[in-house]
């Protein structure tokens, strides 16, 4: 296969393999692309799960999966998918396995684990070269004790740790650069609500060996306070807006999958959410939205040169 | 000791009732004990929490086994047994659901010797967008008890919610203040119930398990896909039903977009819900190109035989 398999959302698989039951929450946008992404990578898969929203996804006796799926502590995800590959290339080597039942490795963790406790062990598991695929579903918080901010959060929401009327002080970290500067074979960012785009990348990562990362941008409504049915509305709007730039690094170069040409306003992303409505209610605050504008305006300004 | 247990769905601000009645409790001088429970559920998920208030040191714990009061806000849960609406309910217990049912059909329904009640939802026919507020529960709850003023119920509302901003804190006031003048007749119908003595404390059924080492001690699952077991089904509150007069077979976006993996394709290119898993959240609806799809109030769902096992 080669990235040719999805030209049209007509190629887009329609069996489902992850199957329903699961605990999360109605509407969820990180399930909605770890489906997406399963179905595409298959059941020769073994999921390497930091603890977060996703572990809850098997819990004894019970998992969507088809394929093999273990839970780490939160840092450790990377360490374990160590393990594991260690083990499948030594059951390789003593031909105890052949080749062909191999497993794709792939850790899968939120964005408290990959852009806060875990990125040591990520940063040390590209530097060892690790074949696996690293998936975080990115929703911005700490989504599974109640939305506290993490370092992925914007700046201006409010999170269950920042409540006052400027929200979150602080700005989400750029961890697409901070991984791609470790010089990988393929970092890329994704959204459940593209998944033509989505199925294209993940194709292209599993050709490919070595240490791969995406980051899978997740619309919540429970931590970002939105109705369900809007979670793939949210996500359209974050690509269409500029907020979540659909990229991938591959060669050394950075390419930009699906440039809006037009972006609309940042505020028509932001007032559909329950975290941002501090920022037009019960006074606009026009200050804290111009700034959100500007920086994705800079942002934009510089790729298009 | 009151003891007052709410059963709701993850969102429909449980957790608030309970927050709010034990701190109007507080106000009025009680000792109390008020919590949430939930685990690895979520938004639409069965959930229940609750509420002990004693003028004397309260010496339980844990989840409430007898209780004098059960509030249920969402009436598609007495039905569930995972919800335990009926759990350790004995004759002297007062049962209020929220639900258009008629409180004597609810009785009939139950076989339940006690007094059951029922509260109307606001804005019933309307809108599914907007259940009750916990405030409206916490102030049903305070009424029954007659132990609550109003006054304490106020200011427990508005300390409770202030941080939620005070359009949140107005919409609370204004149900629970309105549901607290529709108890009035049924005021004090609750009566605290004796402190549990420790003497006839009983244990709790645990198994103890020998200490095995990993390999057999480790909750492996050697089974693929037994999430299919749980019928997260029961979470929906509205239904989404595709008009295949109207489905023009594009290439599966309902599909693709729903998380639960609850559509599916069949044969023909048409798609399929699986009301088994369908947790209602309508992403299917809003992105249907040709509007296919449309939302259906679960309780008003016909054939909805998928729901009733």
């Amino acid at each position: 296969m080669s990235e040719e398999t999805f030209k049209s959302v007509k190629d887009l698989p329609s069996t489902r393999l992850l199957c329903g039951g699961t605990p999360m929450c109605s509407g969820c946008g990180a399930l909605e692309a770890l489906h997406e992404i399963y179905d595409i990578l298959g059941k020769k898969t073994v999921f390497v799960n930091a603890a977060g929203c996703m572990t809850l996804l098997s819990i004894y006796p019970f998992t969507p999966f088809r394929g093999s799926w273990l839970y780490t502590a939160m840092a450790s995800a990377p360490a374990g998918a160590q393990g594991v590959r260690d083990a499948l290339d030594i059951l390789i080597e003593k031909k105890q396995m052949p080749p062909e039942d191999d497993l794709q490795v792939v850790v899968l963790t939120g964005d408290g684990a990959a852009y806060g406790m875990g990125l040591s062990s990520t940063s040390a598991a590209i530097d060892r070269e690790l074949d696996f695929l690293y998936i975080c579903y990115d929703n911005e918080g700490y989504g599974n004790t109640g939305q506290q901010f993490s370092a992925a959060t914007p700046h201006a929401a409010k999170t269950a740790t920042s409540k006052g009327p400027r929200g979150y002080p602080g700005y989400k970290k750029d961890l697409f650069s901070i991984w791609a500067a470790h010089k990988p074979p393929y970092v890329a960012t994704v959204v459940g609500s593209e998944p033509l785009d989505l199925a294209k990348k993940i194709e292209k990562a599993s050709e490919l060996k070595g240490p791969r990362l995406i980051i899978a941008f997740s619309p919540c409504p429970t931590g970002w306070g939105f109705d369900p049915k809007l979670s793939v509305e949210i996500g359209k709007l974050a690509v269409k807006s500029g907020v979540w730039p659909l990229k991938e690094y591959i060669d050394g170069k950075v390419i930009h999958t699906k440039i809006p040409r037009k972006r609309v306003p940042v505020e028509e992303y932001l007032k559909v959410q329950g975290r941002f409505s501090h920022l037009f209610s019960p006074k606009r605050n026009e200050e804290l939205i111009s700034e959100i504008q500007a920086r994705v305006d800079a942002y934009w300004k510089e790729v298009e040169g | 000791m009151y003891r007052i247990r709410f059963h709701g769905r993850g969102g429909q601000g449980m957790k608030t009732a309970s927050r709010i009645l034990g701190t109007a409790f507080f106000l009025e001088g009680f000792e109390v004990q008020d919590a949430p429970r939930y685990g690895a559920e979520r938004r639409g998920a069965p959930i229940f929490a609750y509420v002990r208030a004693s003028k004397e040191a309260i010496n339980e714990r844990g989840i409430i086994k007898e209780p004098g009061l059960v509030i249920v806000a969402d009436d598609t849960l007495v039905a569930m047994p995972a919800a335990g609406v009926l759990q350790g309910v004995t004759e002297d217990t007062v049962i209020l659901i929220v639900s258009v049912i008629e409180a004597e059909l609810w009785k009939d329904r139950l076989n339940f010797p006690g007094r059951v009640l029922t509260v109307i939802p606001p804005g019933e026919g309307q809108s599914h967008e907007r259940a009750f507020t916990g405030g409206a529960i916490a102030g049903a709850a305070a009424r029954l008890t007659g132990a609550v003023s109003k006054a304490s119920l106020e200011e427990a509302i508005r300390e409770e919610l202030i941080p939620l901003g005070t359009k949140v804190v107005e919409e609370n006031l204004e149900d629970a203040l309105s549901v607290y003048e529709f108890m009035a007749e049924h005021e004090g119908c609750v009566a605290p119930g004796t402190a549990i003595a420790v003497e006839g404390f009983t244990p709790p059924n645990w198994v103890e398990l020998p200490f095995e080492d990993a390999r057999l001690s480790s909750p492996a699952i050697h089974a693929e896909a037994t999430s299919e077991q749980i019928k997260t089904g029961l979470w929906r509150t509205v239904r989404p039903v595709i008009d295949y007069e109207l489905c023009n077979r594009c290439s599966w976006l309902c599909s693709t977009f729903c998380p639960e993996s609850a559509i599916s394709v069949n044969e023909d290119g048409f798609p399929e819900i699986d009301y088994e898993h369908c947790k209602g959240c309508m992403i299917c609806m809003t992105q249907c190109p040709p509007h296919a799809i449309s939302g259906v109030l679960e309780r008003e769902a016909k054939g909805g035989e998928d729901n009733e096992t």
